[in-house]
């Protein structure tokens, strides 16, 4: 029967389980957290990277704002817990005695996200403000190059991933159950649906954006390096 | 002529007889489904099969069933989509009664805690309703109570919890999001219904027969409803200030 669980049945802790995805997950997150500290990228030719706007001290932020988001626990709930790791019977790689708690206990915490959401939609206008001084970074001259198209998709893709997050749509429109109760239903519906399309998409946008941003980063410390990987499309005298 | 190997899980608890597994050979035709192979046996090689059906046309939810172990509807799957071997059991999360038929009256007994729709007291019958209030609850009406979502649940199958299931937050949301409706469940589903245990892994939405977006559309803004009444300091503050309870 759909009994409840079964009384005493010992069950390893969750976070001690012999669990090597899990603590390489940690140890690869200390390591990308050590890189980043550590070897801190400074404004190079007028590029900001990404991890460092406005400042380095954004990164816990920003870092809490991608753990928290439903995008992401979905698939470190699977891939690194493995609960369950996929939906087929044989390979769910779950079973009646591991210990579970859910979002009952320390995941609990994943419902403050819509606070590091605050905070991400704070920090989205430094991109657009990086990019366009990339476009000015020497005195007198327009400069367009591929770095300053890379900060711009950068800042276009964190956009759309922040804006297509469940916790906005819940806050933007999900949370009214009577739109011809409320002032202008039509744009407040017409905004939950366009917000809605989106949302469709925000696991992808989550993956590919965080990609671009690595891959910025990348990108500007190869220059920093010397790589000749920049080039110009136009630059004028203002 | 071409044929399919149906491997199918036979049992029957209530007369002792243990889980085994039957083989049969099943002449496939242009278009069948997996139904279609099941009545070929039950029709031409063993009699004694159980399976429950009734529309055959993926609208009753009966002929649910985990084909090669991923839950779905025997009647909408067809043969060459799962190759020459089917591996046909039953949900797993609920109790056999024989062979492919699952005893799934835990879900009743569930849905009848849910408080029914109620409407506003200033409401007066019949209920005109703006179109623009009724398209989001109304992808849950296309429900056919399948239960495959309950059935891939790992909460449910594997931790046995007091979770409702994803079956019945689809039902909670599609009241709780009623225009008309003015009662809120999610404190029903946050003190009673274990909704903290679901860890959105979007097995439910992956199964589901009828494409509603279970995880994203009903279990997320339920989560978020109890997040503005429990987790939210600031929801929690106009709250008292307000004088409301949940």
């Amino acid at each position: 029967m759909m009994s409840s669980k079964k009384e005493g049945r010992f069950s390893v802790p969750e976070l001690l389980e012999f669990n090597w995805r899990m603590w390489s997950f940690v140890l690869l997150l200390l390591l990308a957290g050590a890189v980043l500290f550590l070897n801190p990228v400074n404004p190079y030719h007028g590029y900001v990277d990404p991890f460092y706007s406005p400042t380095v001290f954004v990164i816990p932020i920003v870092a809490l704002f991608r753990v928290t988001c439903y995008a992401y626990r979905k698939d470190y709930y699977r891939h690194v817990f493995k609960h369950p790791l996929a939906c087929r019977a044989d390979i769910r790689g779950e079973k009646d005695n591991r210990a579970y708690s859910g979002e009952r206990t320390l995941f609990a915490l994943n419902n403050f996200h819509r606070y590091f959401l605050y905070a991400g939609i704070l920090i989205l206008p430094f991109f657009y403000w990086d990019f366009y001084k990339s476009l000015i970074w020497q005195t007198g001259y327009f400069d367009l190059r591929l770095g300053s198209l890379l900060l711009l998709f950068n800042a276009i893709l964190l956009t759309l991933w922040t804006v297509s997050c469940h916790a906005f749509r819940h806050l933007t429109g999900g949370r009214t159950d009577c739109y011809s109760c409320k002032a202008a239903p039509q744009f407040r519906k017409k905004f939950y649906l366009g917000q809605s399309f989106l949302n469709k998409f925000h696991e992808n946008l989550a993956f590919i954006s965080l990609v671009v941003v690595i891959g910025v980063d990348i990108y500007i410390r190869a220059l920093m390096a010397g790589m000749p990987l920049d080039f110009t499309f136009i630059k004028v005298l203002l | 002529m071409q044929t399919v190997k149906l491997k199918i899980q036979r049992s029957e608890p209530s007369s002792g007889k243990k889980v085994s597994y039957d083989e049969f050979e099943v002449p496939v035709e242009e278009g069948m489904v997996v139904l279609d192979a099941v009545h070929y046996v039950e029709n031409n090689l063993d009699p004694s099969l159980a399976v429950r059906w009734n529309c055959k046309a993926a609208r009753c939810g009966s002929c649910a069933a985990e084909l090669n172990g991923m839950p779905k509807l025997m009647c909408k799957t067809r043969v060459d989509t799962l190759g020459d071997h089917i591996t046909i059991e039953p949900m797993k999360a609920f109790p056999v009664v024989k062979d492919l038929v699952t005893d799934v009256s835990h879900n009743y007994e569930v849905a009848k805690k849910i408080p029914p729709f109620t409407p506003k007291p200033e409401m007066k019958s019949p209920f005109l309703i703006n179109q623009i209030d009724i398209t989001r609850s109304k992808e849950f009406r296309t429900c056919i109570e399948c239960f495959l979502c309950q059935d891939v649940c790992h909460v449910i199958r594997e931790h046995h919890s007091d979770y409702f299931g994803p079956k019945h937050v689809v039902k909670i949301a599609s009241l709780d999001l009623h225009p008309a409706d003015c009662i809120d469940r999610s404190e029903l589903l946050y003190h009673e219904g274990g909704l903290g245990f679901c860890d959105i892994t979007k097995c439910c939405q992956a199964v589901c027969p009828e494409d509603i977006r279970i995880t994203d559309n009903a279990i997320i803004p339920e989560k978020e409803r109890i997040v503005d009444h429990v987790y939210d300091p600031i929801g929690r503050l106009i709250r008292v200030v307000k004088g409301r309870k949940w």
